[in-house]
């Protein structure tokens, strides 16, 4: 452990500083946004270099109160990643704005929630004691909930007010969970916790309470009624943040504690893993069904988060071997998926405000007339199939030799359907676009910006299945606190 | 002992929970859920948490007390909701999900605590914590079965606070007013408190555009 680098937390501030500034003078050229913001991920890449020879830890008292926190290859890893993503959501949100002429953005209080939203995930990842793990889990839920609602229009009301009750309904089952484990072990730091908690009946109970509330905020099957309408009606820019960070950061937390407080639990971990594997079977067959377009990328999240679920299974009670396959195939498939998902959505709300048309069937002909939308779609496309050279095949790859490595082969045979469902909405929406005789309808220009963002991130999924070996180093040498 | 002015309380905020859950006059239930935050402050001082009882004055009867009560006084252009709760109660059969989810969600908890009783020298079965966390998990259970069987959305933000009370009190309770408790217990109700805000002005939102005060029409097929 290296000494701690005290300035190092308040670079947590910056971001809702700025988001703060950018609500007061909305920011009107992409230009700025990308001069002032792109300090952020710069940082986030400094950390990645500075914790991966040692991991950073320290605590910070406030009064009576300690707080720990710690950094190592993995968090900063995804510290750079939320970055990167939150830019780039900003810098659609420009783009967006310049070609719909609108002054303010779509939802109200976008700029200083995005802040809000990058302290609370920098804070999630730093966490070393379950009081920053739970201020950051509920200010990113509460910047995530106040993203949602577009002004005067029911769906979206709707929606979101679904959303809200579910979220706070999950934080409370968290909170409960929590409130055992404090009961029966006295701990609130991790590290504290994980050596004296046993993994007794009541730590069981209590695991079962919080991971059902992280179950419900992260929308795994069959808790995930309540994602589709909201990321069916979400402007742009938030269900890209949405479904790449913010459903990924209860899935962090659960499989941390997990971790932590029962390795070992085999039950538990299978049924988790069949519970991703239903996700992956009925988004598949859900998105292929979906008759709006964003409403097919909301399935598609359903169904790559339960391949993260297969984490569980894989872990518990492994060989070193398997771990170690099983752990870099997670995180690899969670950074691919981040980066594809949002590129995903940034491709079809680009084809959707040139378009106008909100189901599939209006794409007829746009291949022509869109090609670096398309494009985007489809390279993102995939690393959600999995198909080399992108980061989806490296993670599935991993995830197959880990279900082979441990016997469970049936995971192998939930990964090939999961492919196959993912080719078949896929080429749903590529075959549509790419009819050739299609009546010529108008369509609204795009500034080059806004399709070269999404093209962007699909690139880096790929990138980062070419270069995948250098942050898996990272991931490899980063255990659980 | 457990001096009798507990179990005074205890009752007491028990006996308010039930009326702000069942009363169909809402600006009542409203009025009954700020004297159940006062009498949680009480509740806090008795555990020695004085910060707590601050901030439960503060961000529990005033600013969520305000907000749903400014649900019933309309806001700007948006006309209040009527002060009187017509929805029809929803049958036991028509969420079975979410009703098993709820019971063995209470069952666990339950049984945990039951073991906690039992099973360490933490939990000492005589002592005004002990009744407080009880009474915490009888609280969760009222606002969990308005949850499962009732359908106006200001009784569901209602439900949820109070949820939320119940489970502050199984925590302050169960794991002691310790600074780090103290924290997540805080935390707590600033979540529930912004969590309100921005609750209630989406119900006075929908209400205002489609004059519907509960997700009955499209919750039928989700639930």
């Amino acid at each position: 452990m290296s000494a701690m680098p005290a300035p190092l937390l308040w670079l947590l501030l910056a971001p809702p500083a700025l988001g703060l500034l950018a609500g007061w003078r909305s920011p009107r050229r992409a230009r700025w946004v990308l001069l002032v913001g792109l300090t952020a991920p710069l940082v986030a890449f400094w950390l990645v270099s500075a914790s991966a020879t040692a991991p950073l830890a320290g605590t910070l008292a406030l009064g009576t109160l300690e707080l720990h926190w710690r950094l190592n290859g993995l968090t900063a890893l995804l510290w750079l990643l939320t970055h990167i993503l939150l830019l780039s959501s900003a810098l659609y949100a420009v783009g967006d704005l310049r070609a719909s002429n609108m002054n303010t953005p779509a939802t109200p209080g976008f700029w200083p929630l995005l802040g809000g939203l990058a302290l609370g995930l920098g804070l999630v990842w730093i966490a070393g004691d379950l009081i920053l793990l739970y201020l950051g889990l509920e200010l990113t839920g509460l910047c995530a909930l106040a993203l949602m609602p577009r002004p005067g229009r029911v769906d979206a009301l709707i929606a979101s007010l679904r959303y809200l009750l579910f979220a706070l309904i999950g934080s409370l089952a968290w909170l409960l969970g929590v409130a055992l484990l404090l009961g029966a072990w006295g701990r609130i730091d991790l590290a504290g916790l994980a050596a004296v908690a046993e993994p007794d009946s009541v730590t069981r109970i209590a695991m079962a309470l919080l991971t059902s509330g992280l179950l419900l905020k992260a929308a795994i099957f069959p808790l995930h009624a309540w994602l589709i309408p909201v990321h069916g009606s979400a402007w742009t820019p938030v269900s890209a943040v949405h479904a790449a960070l913010v459903v990924k950061v209860s899935f962090f937390i659960l499989l941390l504690l997990w971790r932590l407080l029962l390795p070992d639990a085999v039950v538990g971990a299978w049924a988790l893993g069949v519970l991703g594997s239903l996700a992956v079977l009925w988004g598949g067959i859900q998105a292929w069904r979906a008759v709006g377009l964003k409403h097919l990328v909301a399935w598609s999240t359903l169904a790559q988060l339960g391949y993260l679920m297969l984490a569980f299974p894989l872990l518990a009670r492994a060989s070193a071997e398997v771990a170690t396959l099983a752990w870099q195939a997670t995180w690899l498939q969670l950074g691919a998926h981040a980066l594809a998902k949002a590129a995903l959505f940034m491709a079809a709300g680009n084809l959707l405000l040139s378009t106008g048309a909100a189901r599939i069937e209006g794409l007829i002909g746009s291949s022509r007339r869109l090609p670096l939308s398309l494009m985007t779609f489809g390279l993102a496309a995939l690393t959600l199939m999995g198909l080399p050279p992108s980061a989806g095949f490296t993670a599935k790859w991993l995830l197959l030799q880990a279900a082979f490595a441990s016997g469970q082969w049936i995971w192998a045979l939930v990964l090939a359907v999961g492919t196959l469902l993912t080719a078949t909405y896929v080429f749903r929406v590529l075959r549509c676009s790419l009819v050739e005789d299609a009546p010529e309808t108008p369509l609204r220009r795009l500034p080059l910006g806004m399709e070269l963002i999404g093209l962007t991130l699909a690139l880096g999924a790929i990138g980062l299945g070419l270069a995948a070996e250098l942050p898996l180093a990272l991931v490899r040498g980063s255990t659980l606190p | 002992m457990v001096p009798i002015t507990a179990w005074g309380l205890a009752g007491l905020l028990l006996l308010l929970a039930m009326a702000c859950l069942l009363d169909r006059n809402l600006w009542r239930a409203c009025l009954v859920f700020v004297a159940f935050a006062i009498l949680m402050a009480l509740a806090w001082l008795q555990l020695g948490a004085l910060w707590l009882a601050l901030a439960e004055l503060g961000l529990g009867a005033m600013l969520t007390g305000g907000a749903l009560l400014g649900l019933l006084r309309g806001r700007g252009t948006w006309p209040p909701l009527p002060a009187c709760d017509e929805t029809a109660r929803r049958s036991r059969l028509t969420a079975p999900l979410r009703w098993l989810m709820s019971l063995t969600w209470l069952g666990l908890a339950g049984l945990a605590l039951h073991l906690l009783a039992g099973g360490t020298t933490r939990l000492a079965v005589d002592s005004v914590a002990t009744l407080f966390a009880m009474t915490g998990l009888l609280v969760i259970s009222l606002g969990l079965w308005a949850f499962a069987s009732q359908r106006h959305l200001l009784r569901w933000l209602l439900a949820f606070n109070l949820l939320g009370s119940g489970v502050m009190m199984v925590l302050g309770g169960l794991a002691g007013p310790s600074p780090g408790v103290q924290a997540l217990i805080l935390i707590a109700l600033a979540v529930g408190c912004l969590g309100s805000l921005l609750g209630a002005r989406l119900v006075l939102e929908l209400h205002a555009l489609s004059g519907q005060v509960s997700l009955a029409t499209s919750a039928e097929t989700g639930a």
